[in-house]
């Protein structure tokens, strides 16, 4: 017993020292964290201060740019904490070339709606003629106007053709003209979208956005929410709804998410309730692999420099092994309470509102530390068995790496946490020994497992933990002097049935 | 504190790494573990220090297998060298003194005393790393002493030191023999080994072929020879009967004796065959008993 805490404190103590120690518990953290974080906090931050600003383009002249606009006003009235939406109708600055074709469309307009006034009036005239009694002159004057008639429609259709040809190759050149210009001001970085309304498709509810990059994509909802509005305003008048009604129910909606936490109701943050998780996820990975990493490396070099044959003539395999895995252990243990400390010293200090994020209780800190435990006794008998099969660093690095990518592979899956936390496929991966920490860790503050899940994946990890030391134990015996050739996966499993 | 060796038998798979070896170390005795490479010398000091368990046989102490006291009292330097380098001399030391029972205290004291006496104080808050290999290499000597151990069994102990430090660790080696103490070194310096050891036990492939005590050996091995120098012809030499073999080298001609030959009457014999310049009786080194037996046995 009293060599089991010699190595043990030895193992503590030497690499409590050490720098890889003070890298994993200040630094990787703090990269990992900033990796999660920054993208977030910089979308939510420059949305914040600067306004996006939208354009519009309609190929007709309806107003609905205008409707939108008036919508995407009111639904961000009051909001301060919501991305503001700068919407512009855009107008079409055309070229000459264009002005010049509106002016001829201008002039043959004007054409068409003189000949059909023409038109319109003779009708009226020849109206007036046939009310009057039969008289000789009337036929006379009927006829005379007829003449007129005539030649007045034929004038008007022909003018109305030529006026209905001009404005459709001036429609055409416009809607090439008007999209060049908004694309344009998509390429001078004066707009960072823009919304096109074609009359046609938007009866049916499709409107196109176009924008050059990936994150102007990102946090449209309140510009799809005020053309929603509008669309649904529109409908309604169709179906021939009172227009002052209409608006008293397109009223905007506020919509709080308020999350069922156990007992207790929380406003959903994304930040605290999807990415705190995560985070508190990658510090359980950093933890458990720093530990078994130090194991694995030191298992390594103690066997590569020979310096385990003078260990085991002073210890037993058993003491040796339990000696380092608890040594370890509780550097990790102590990794954790810094952690813990530094959290608390944040709070402290009020640069983290407890209250805000729900899930950093007493509860739950005891629930990591007991998954830390778990998880960090299935790794290390797994790390250091294995590295005592090897006798030098360039063969265990392959292994190493490969077991560390595997061990990377819950915080992949967490996305199905993420989803659902309590489906029947995440309930049955938690009871998957390599992902049990990782995922029970991720569903505690999201999906608040039941007590028999907890139940479950201990009682499963503990097995597995006897499993795994047991055929580390093995493992380590035969291995830690085995030198010279690298073991086959016969030869390993050879060993560890034998 | 006496060590037997009985019957101890070690199988890796199919292949017996040692059979039947048996053997005892006295106290106040160096018994030297010789062989060639692979004939299951650091498989038997291993099963000793109960690193390894035999498949069969039986190692005492005293009388006693193998406890935490006994494995307390045991000093043991591997053959290949190699400390935590990145820590401090006495950190390591201390460590070491301390896995085998020693207090704090008692531990920090020793290590200082050795280091002392082995002009090596000046390194005492150095990490390892940054000391020669030399150095290193008798602060692993020192690892094994930190106890002050009964029983010292040591795999290659002069192995890689320059000859100033050979001698430092030989005279320390002797010392500790002259205190009672139980060693058993294993090596492939014969000639150290000659100088240091009292009882030698040779193995090839796992199995004794030679043990004893220097004279013993000599005497059991018996392998007289004859050097002549003779411008003769040396082939008139075959015709004596109590030579066994002639080899050639230059001028010189070593001729074996039969077991039972009278070295007296075969010198005469020579001096009477050939015209001899030189002739001169060679008792054989523990270096040309190794050699010899070991071929043979391969033979």
């Amino acid at each position: 017993m009293k060599q089991f805490l010699i190595i043990t404190w030895w193992e503590f103590a030497r690499h409590f020292r050490s720098r890889s120690f003070l890298l994993a518990t200040f630094i990787s953290p703090l990269i990992f964290a900033a990796v999660v974080l920054i993208p977030s906090l910089y979308l939510e931050n420059t949305t914040d201060i600067q306004p996006r600003i939208i354009g519009c383009v309609e190929f007709d002249t309806s107003g609905v740019c205008q409707d939108i606009r008036d919508r995407l006003i009111e639904s961000q009235f009051g909001k301060f904490n919501s991305p503001a939406i700068q919407f512009i109708p855009i107008k079409t600055d055309t070229s000459i070339y264009m002005r010049k074709r509106f002016e001829e469309l201008a002039y043959h307009k004007f054409e068409f709606d003189s000949l059909d006034d023409a038109y319109n009036k003779v009708k009226e005239r020849r109206k007036y003629i046939f009310q009057q009694p039969k008289t000789p002159n009337r036929e006379a004057l009927l006829r005379q106007t007829y003449g007129q008639l005539i030649q007045t429609r034929e004038s008007r259709d022909l003018a109305q053709l030529a006026y209905q040809k001009r404005k459709n190759e001036c429609d055409s050149l416009w809607r090439v003209e008007i999209v060049r210009n908004a694309d344009q001001m998509l390429a001078d970085l004066r707009l960072e979208g823009y919304l096109l309304i074609k009359p046609e498709e938007f009866a049916m509810g499709v409107v196109e956005f176009h924008s050059l990059f990936p994150a102007n994509f990102l946090e449209i909802e309140p510009l799809q929410r005020a053309v929603e509005v509008v669309i649904v305003e529109q409908r309604l008048k169709r179906e021939g709804m009172r227009v002052d009604k209409i608006q008293q129910w397109l009223e905007p909606i506020v919509f709080r998410e308020i999350q069922q936490q156990g007992e207790e109701k929380h406003e959903f943050d994304f930040l605290v309730n999807y990415l705190g998780p995560i985070i508190v996820v990658l510090f359980l990975f950093i933890s458990i692999f720093t530990s078994s990493g130090f194991l694995f490396s030191g298992v390594l070099k103690e066997k590569t420099n020979r310096v385990i044959e003078i260990l085991l003539s002073s210890v037993s395999h058993n003491q040796l092994v339990a000696g380092k895995i608890f040594g370890l252990g509780i550097l990790g243990i102590f990794q954790i309470i810094i952690w813990y400390s530094i959290m608390i010293f944040l709070i402290g200090l009020e640069v983290i509102n407890a209250s805000e994020v729900p899930f950093l209780n007493l509860k739950n800190a005891g629930l990591f530390l007991l998954y830390f435990v778990l998880g960090y006794f299935y790794f290390a008998s797994i790390f250091v068995g294995i590295g005592s099969l090897f006798s030098n660093e360039e063969d265990a690095h392959h292994l190493n790496q490969f077991m560390r990518m595997l061990s990377i592979f819950p915080i992949v899956l967490a996305i199905l946490v993420l989803e659902d936390p309590n489906s029947m496929l995440v309930r049955v991966l938690s009871f998957i020994p390599p992902l049990t920490p990782t995922f029970m860790i991720l569903r505690t503050p999201l999906g608040h497992p039941p007590l028999d899940d907890y139940l479950i994946s201990i009682g499963i990890m503990v097995v597995s933990i006897l499993l795994s030391v047991f055929f580390a134990g093995r493992l380590f015996r035969i291995g830690s002097l085995l030198y010279g050739k690298k073991p086959s996966f016969r030869e390993i499993f050879g060993i560890m049935f034998k | 504190m006496k060590i037997e060796i009985n019957k101890i038998t070690k199988r890796f798979k199919n292949i017996e790494a040692v059979k039947d070896l048996t053997f005892t170390v006295e106290p106040g005795q160096i018994v030297g573990l010789l062989g060639p490479n692979g004939a299951g010398k650091t498989t038997t000091l291993r099963m000793i220090l109960n690193i390894l368990r035999p498949d069969e046989g039986d190692i005492f102490f005293d009388g006693q297998t193998m406890r935490r006291q006994i494995r307390n009292q045991a000093g043991y330097l591997p053959e290949e060298r190699g400390l935590y380098q990145k820590y401090k001399v006495i950190d390591v030391l201390v460590y070491f003194g301390r896995l085998k029972g020693l207090n704090y205290r008692k531990s920090h004291v020793e290590a200082v005393r050795l280091l002392d006496s082995f002009q090596m104080i000046d390194y005492l808050e150095e990490p390892i790393g940054h000391l020669s290999k030399g150095m290193q290499q008798k602060l692993q000597f020192l690892v094994s002493l930190i106890h002050d151990p009964e029983i010292l069994i040591m795999d290659e102990p002069l192995w890689g030191l320059d000859p100033l430090n050979q001698e430092l660790v030989k005279d320390k080696i002797l010392s500790l023999k002259e205190g009672e103490k139980t060693i058993l070194i294993s090596t492939h310096l014969l000639t150290d080994a000659e100088s240091m050891c009292d009882y030698f036990v040779m193995i090839n492939k796992g199995k004794v072929i030679l043990k004893g005590t220097l004279e013993q050996i000599r005497k059991d091995f018996y392998q007289n020879m004859i050097i002549v120098e003779t411008n003769k012809n040396p082939e008139l030499l075959r015709k004596i009967p109590k030579i066994k073999d002639i080899e050639f080298d230059d001028s010189r001609i070593y001729l074996y004796l039969d077991r039972n030959a009278s070295v007296k009457e075969t010198m005469r014999e020579i001096v009477n065959k050939v015209d001899v310049s030189r002739i001169e009786l060679h008792k054989p080194s523990l270096s040309d008993i190794f050699l010899q037996t070991i071929k043979n046995v391969t033979v």
